[in-house]
């Protein structure tokens, strides 16, 4: 138990150092395009569509299952939403530092994930969402959205910041279940 | 680029306009004694008003204006609920008793219905 509760520590500093440093070093240095924030976030949802499907795929309980299909669904409605409207402003996403850290954080997660099974995998799952939508709620913020320039993005971001708040508190939530 | 901002300030005049008529329509009423209609925007993961009192009788109208899909659900049990409320889709229901309700999609989303005394 001890140990559970240590790893899961380990698991949210770790989703939190991936995010915030590089963030907060790129800041300090070189604030990022809004081509480069397309990509960000478009990356930032789909890491949460790939935790909901593994969910859908590992997971027997109900509402473990109810979870991921809620962010299954509202991530990949941003995705579209973000898509949609980078081709209209023809910002082409671009690639950068922050969205390879994203993806290597992803695949470090996936893997700790994937080798777990049953409640111990349901628990690391909803303290996994906790950990990384507040890490992402926090990027967004401080961030994504002053580093902005084109005022339709911006606000797309702002507007999201509420849906990723709620997120949150669902997982906090359903970890609290396990 | 002109073109379409002029196409957004069209379309955000139109829905001020609409938006409007209804608040029109609905403050026409607060004379009457008959059966009011009532509006709760879902926007931004909230309900709003978080609290709407009515009378007995009154018809309430849940839009969706967010950017994902709600729903609207007595609270706790979903003894009553609507359907999944894509963006822009609209739940109608004529309220006989106060309830507090929720988003059964989003739990942490919480408001209340009210009968007036
Ligand atoms: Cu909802």
């Amino acid at each position: 138990m001890k140990r559970m509760r240590k790893s899961m520590n380990w698991l949210a500093v770790t989703v939190a150092l991936i995010l915030f440093v590089p963030a907060a070093k790129a800041q300090s240095q070189n604030p990022l395009s809004d081509p480069e924030i397309a990509s960000v976030a478009v990356t930032a949802n789909q890491i949460d569509v790939d935790y909901g499907q593994l969910a859908l795929k590992k997971s027997h309980n109900a509402d473990i299952r109810k979870f991921a299909e809620t962010m299954i669904s509202d991530h990949k409605n941003i995705i579209q939403q973000a898509t949609a409207l980078a081709q209209r402003l023809h910002v082409t996403p671009k690639t950068n530092a922050m969205t390879q850290s994203l993806l290597n954080g992803e695949t470090a997660t996936m893997k700790t994930l994937k080798a777990k099974s049953g409640t111990a995998f349901d628990k690391a799952y909803a303290q996994n969402e906790a950990a990384y939508h507040e890490a992402v709620v926090g990027a967004v913020k401080t961030k994504l959205i002053p580093e902005t320039q084109n005022a339709e993005l911006k606000g797309l971001l702002q507007s999201v910041v509420p849906l990723l708040e709620h997120h949150t508190m669902m997982a906090k939530e359903l970890a609290s279940k396990f | 680029m002109k073109k379409f901002i002029q196409i957004v300030a069209v379309c955000f005049s139109v829905c001020l306009i609409l938006a409007g008529c209804d608040n029109g329509s609905s403050s026409s009423t607060v004379e009457s004694t008959g059966p009011q209609r009532d509006t709760v925007i879902i926007k931004l993961m909230a309900f709003t008003p978080d609290t709407l009192t009515v009378n007995k009788g009154d018809t309430v109208v849940w839009i969706n204006q967010d950017i994902v899909a709600h729903d609207v659900s007595h609270f706790p049990d979903r003894a009553w609920h609507s359907d999944t409320l894509n963006p822009q889709n609209v739940f109608v229901k004529v309220i006989d008793d106060s309830s507090s309700y929720f988003c059964s999609i989003h739990p942490t989303m919480r408001a209340t219905v009210l009968l007036k005394k």
